[in-house]
């Protein structure tokens, strides 16, 4: 963890995520998110939370931006702007409402990395003590997942194939089926 | 059009020699997941961007010849059915549903059980990870290519 490079990796969060919900083209949006997540796991990975920094590389920043262009040439690549100036007022004084309750109650955590953090005072001495002895798995990230807490992870799982399962069951179309979406001359 | 060959030959090319190594490192993840980053969610993602960029790149037909369309549900079913059936093992031997350590091979000390369970979940996992992105990416090109 390095302080200053942490506040660059900040910024650049906070400036790409506004700038993706500004953007009207789609695929600038994606683009921005995709390094949204680069960079956001590049902040995981300076924090020394390798497991999550690797997924948020892979799917944040590589698989997730094919599946939204995927998504994007299936319907319109651009957005209307925003005209309802009253609706603008309202979320950006509830959002800016909510940072700000986030923020103060931020003031209320453990530094990062506390002995002393009732997180680090429960069952989580008992996993890291005995994962070695109990699992033979040098890596307490995975014989968390897939050992002590492998319940959560079979709901994950599930949680997984059954999205992906009803998406594929509310987009699919038959065989007999038109395309209603006004594309039926590419056929 | 979203998959289909590619104008480029360079990219063509290089996406053709690297897919398959985007595979292996994905296998490499989640059998390596007991020492190092990943496991099943990381490398079934590695996976299934080794399966889906020959689709973005090289011809169609070659492209849903070498992993037909059928094979994510199939393994996203798979790999589900085999983290409950491993979860369900150790109960046949007295234990606690997804207890691996108490399963009781001869010569196999319970801890070993538990990494053999770990590295078949994370297999499981795997397979499911990679078939549900297959099966997403799948489906929403062929809404437009077909």
């Amino acid at each position: 963890m390095i302080v200053p490079l942490d506040l660059v990796i900040f910024a650049v969060l906070i400036v790409t995520a506004i700038l993706a919900l500004q953007v009207r083209d789609l695929l600038t949006a994606v683009a921005l998110l995709a390094g949204y997540s680069l960079f956001a796991a590049l902040l995981f990975a300076g924090v020394l939370a390798v497991d999550v920094a690797l997924v948020e590389a892979a799917l944040g920043a590589g698989l997730t931006g094919v599946l939204f262009i995927a998504a994007i040439l299936a319907t319109t690549r651009r957005t209307d702007a925003s005209k309802n100036r009253r609706r603008t007022v309202v979320a950006g004084v509830s959002v800016a409402a909510f940072v700000g309750l986030l923020l103060f109650a931020s003031g209320g955590l453990p530094d990062r990395g506390d002995p002393q953090a009732p997180a680090q005072q429960g069952v989580s001495q008992t996993y890291l003590a005995n994962s070695l002895a109990d699992t033979q798995t040098p890596n307490v990230v995975t014989s968390l997942l897939a050992d002590y807490r492998s319940q959560d992870t079979l709901g994950e799982t599930m949680v997984i194939v059954t999205a992906a399962l009803a998406a594929t069951l509310i987009l699919a179309r038959r065989e007999d089926e038109g395309d209603v979406a006004g594309e039926g001359d590419e056929r | 059009m979203m998959t289909g060959s590619y104008p480029s030959e360079v990219v063509r090319v290089v996406c053709a020699l690297l897919s398959p190594f985007i595979l292996l490192f994905g296998i490499y993840v989640i059998a390596h997941g007991h020492y190092g980053p990943g496991g099943g969610f990381a490398g079934g993602v590695f996976v299934a961007v080794g399966v889906i960029l020959p689709r973005l790149t090289l011809q169609e037909e070659l492209a849903f010849k070498l992993v037909p369309t059928a094979l994510g549900p199939v393994a996203a079913g798979v790999g589900l059915l085999l983290f409950l059936l491993i979860g369900t093992v150790p109960l046949l031997t007295g234990g606690a549903f997804l207890d691996y350590g108490a399963v009781e091979v001869a010569g196999v000390e319970p801890a070993r059980m538990r990494y053999l369970g770990i590295l078949v979940v994370e297999v499981a996992v795997g397979l499911a990870v990679s078939g549900a992105m297959l099966m997403l990416f799948d489906v929403l090109v062929a809404r437009r290519t077909r």
